[in-house]
């Protein structure tokens, strides 16, 4: 019952496990002080209102400003697992953003999180994954994740992780990792491993594991790798998948990997014509593409052109389709006209 | 009511309290009794003090003598001047603290009145509320539109991007398959250049091989009748009963030759010195005996040895010459047999026959040679 009278007490604290921000451009400057505070519990409710803080992209900025980067690194190495878990959570959403990454670049803080990749908790390591995801979207984040080194760490931290979530999450940063640098990454076996991950149950993991694969096999070393430790044939089985998105990165690694004669001969014997010439009829445009680049690659070889000549009106027929996106029409035309002069090659 | 002065009021008690009769302690009847019995007391007093003093009293002591008073109780008591003293304390309780003054309820005063605000009487809550919630609701749901949106276009920003890197790796897979195509026929062709660099290598090597063995052969071909021509020529072939003379028969030819011509030599000079000898005796006696006449006859005779020397030394043909010699040592040796004596004549005649005989030798020697030279 409301009184007239005004009361004595505090206002009531809705939420208690927040510290009670100051008003405009105070907040963050008393954040970082209470950041800074002996008081465990102090620290705690600070993290949570910086968490909220976070997702607002200016408020990124004034924290960078003012030094906040340097505080939560220090945090980061509390001993305190729920502080740690609250700064990672605060650092992922800090990569978000674009602000945040370069937050990131500047203050090296990739390094001060690396630290914690064998931490006990799995929600901080959790975090952790999904803010070295967050932060290799961009090129220069993936460069700044390979030159401190990180990538053997995480290949190592793939193979131990059982939960599926971080797999997941590892496998999405090496993808996007793999595509600016695989030498290092070829250096610490990352092939065997994904080879292993090709054959995991869940199909996001398959996905991505062939994705990676499929960076990974752009480089020439790594196409030689591929074809050494013989993952041809399970590319090959993986194309009778039954979910789409693993058959076309199937295919799609497997296009890179059959440029050299290795690969070729490889994917020849593991009967991978048949698979391939189906995926030209997928739904995904972009299964269809690698399929047929997949497929130029093998008519190279003698034994391919053999039999590859029965299915050109396939390929010409693909020429005369039309698609929505004219880009990708265009890509698709083109590439279905250069596997038919391929086909056709006579020396 | 009469007034007295307190220090003479009897009824106030004076000095020490102990020491005197407690009055009637149980019951305290009333008050004025008490005083009524009081009064009766003392009045009793009174009348005792008074007979007391017309009663007679113990007599004076002797002179010399006091009187002193004695207990003839059974119990002795003792009798002290000192008054017994207690010490007792006493003390009040610490501080205590000052409890809540009470509230202070004022009484109440003023009348009483009461309001009640029935339903509807304000305001219409359903009416009111509508704009409240629009705003709280609008609000609500344009933001969370903008984070949904915000969604959106990342998931879109994120698919264009996937579309892109599919497009881009197609288009890489096409370069690295025209780069590989390109390398296989280039390494083909470094191949195929190589072969045929070798092929014609070994077919220059195979020719000069075939040239350089025709030239050696025709080279050689020559060889062999060379080389036995040029050892014939050294000498390497010989007929050995041919050497064996050269080698042993001639040298030993010679050495005997030597030998005979040195024995002829020897014997020439001893014939010489033989000769002379008897010449320069013969001088010597010559020119005693011919102081008186003088022949030309000693001037030949100089001259028959040294023309016999002369022949010795100019002969050549050890054949001829070893029969001139052996002719000559036999004739020297006969010389030397015939007498020693008849040397003079026969000698002088002897050596002038063998000169001219050795002088057309001589001649004739030397027409046979000059014969030989001119054939």
């Amino acid at each position: 019952m409301a009184h007239s009278q005004n009361s004595m007490e505090f206002p009531v604290n809705i939420n208690a496990t927040q510290i009670t921000t100051a008003y405009g451009h105070r907040a963050l400057p008393k954040l970082k002080e209470e950041l800074q505070s002996e008081d465990l519990q102090t620290r705690q409710k600070a993290l949570m209102a910086l968490c909220d803080l976070m997702h607002d992209p200016e408020c990124i900025y004034k924290a960078m400003s003012i030094g906040c980067m340097e505080n939560l690194k220090v945090l980061l190495k509390d001993s305190n697992s729920m502080v740690r878990i609250k700064t990672t959570e605060v650092l992922y959403i800090t990569a978000s953003h674009s602000v945040g990454r370069y937050a990131f670049l500047e203050h090296d803080i990739v390094l001060a999180l690396s630290f914690l990749l064998n931490d006990l908790s799995p929600v901080c390591r959790g975090n952790l994954y999904k803010a070295y995801m967050q932060l290799v979207q961009v090129p220069r984040g993936a460069q700044e994740i390979i030159s401190k080194g990180l990538i053997s760490a995480l290949v190592w931290k793939l193979q131990m992780e059982q939960e599926e979530e971080f797999q997941e999450l590892i496998l999405d940063t090496l993808v996007l990792c793999l595509r600016e640098d695989a030498t290092e990454a070829l250096g610490s076996n990352v092939v065997l491993v994904l080879k292993q991950k090709l054959l995991s149950v869940n199909e996001n993991i398959r996905s991505k594991a062939a994705h990676a694969l499929l960076n990974v096999s752009i480089s020439r070393e790594g196409k030689k790798q591929v074809c050494k430790f013989d993952v041809i044939p399970i590319l090959v089985h993986l194309l009778k998948d039954p979910v789409e998105h693993v058959k076309s990165n199937a295919a799609g690694a497997l296009m890179f990997a059959t440029v050299i004669t290795e690969g070729k001969y490889a994917a020849l014997e593991a009967q991978a014509i048949s698979p391939l010439l189906e995926l030209l009829h997928s739904p995904m445009t972009v299964a269809r593409l690698n399929a047929t680049k997949a497929l130029t690659m093998l008519a190279e070889a003698p034994e391919g052109r053999k039999v590859l000549q029965g299915h050109v009106p396939t390929f010409r027929a693909m020429e005369v389709e039309s698609y929505e996106k004219p880009q990708v029409a265009e890509a698709l035309w083109r590439a279905a006209r250069i596997a038919v002069s391929v086909i056709e090659f006579k020396p | 009511m009469r007034y007295g002065n307190i220090m003479y009021d009897r009824r106030v008690i004076r000095g020490n309290t102990y020491a005197l009769q407690t009055g009637p302690l149980l019951g305290q009847p009333d008050s004025l009794e008490l005083q009524r019995q009081r009064e009766a007391k003392k009045r009793a007093l009174a009348r005792k003090q008074a007979q007391e003093q017309l009663r007679p009293q113990t007599p004076e002591p002797v002179e010399g003598r006091k009187h002193v008073d004695v207990q003839t109780e059974l119990y002795l008591e003792e009798i002290a001047d000192r008054i017994i003293e207690v010490d007792m304390e006493c003390q009040t309780d610490a501080f205590l603290d000052r409890p809540p003054t009470p509230l202070f309820i004022p009484a109440k005063t003023g009348k009483d009145v009461a309001t009640q605000i029935l339903e509807g009487e304000l305001f219409d809550f359903d009416l009111e509320v509508k704009p409240v919630l629009e705003v709280l609701v609008g609000k609500i749901i344009e933001q969370s539109l903008l984070e949904v949106m915000e969604e959106e276009e990342l998931a879109n920003l994120r698919a264009s991007q996937r579309e892109y890197e599919e497009l881009r790796n197609s288009e890489r897979a096409e370069v690295q398959r025209l780069e590989e195509q390109e390398r296989r026929h280039r390494e083909e062709k470094e191949r195929r250049k190589k072969q045929q660099w070798e092929i014609v290598h070994k077919h220059n090597e195979t020719s000069q091989k075939i040239a350089a063995r025709a030239f050696a052969q025709r080279y050689l071909a020559d060889l062999l009748p060379s080389v036995f021509s040029s050892l014939r020529d050294g000498g390497y072939f010989y007929d050995p009963i041919e050497r064996d003379i050269e080698i042993g028969f001639l040298p030993w030819l010679m050495n005997e030759v030597e030998k005979t011509m040195e024995y002829s030599m020897v014997g020439r000079t001893v014939l010489d010195m033989l000769i002379r000898e008897v010449v320069e005796k013969r001088l010597y006696m010559y020119e005693h005996k011919e102081d008186t006449h003088q022949s030309p006859e000693p001037e030949d005779e100089p001259g028959g040895p040294g023309a016999v020397t002369e022949s010795l030394e100019a002969s050549e043909f050890p054949e001829q010459s070893v029969s001139q010699t052996q002719g000559l040592l036999l004739d020297g040796d006969y010389l030397q047999r015939t007498t020693y004596d008849r040397r003079s004549s026969q000698e002088r005649k002897f050596m002038e026959e063998t000169e001219l005989l050795e002088q057309d030798e001589e001649t004739a020697m030397r027409n046979s040679l000059e014969e030989e030279e001119l054939s």
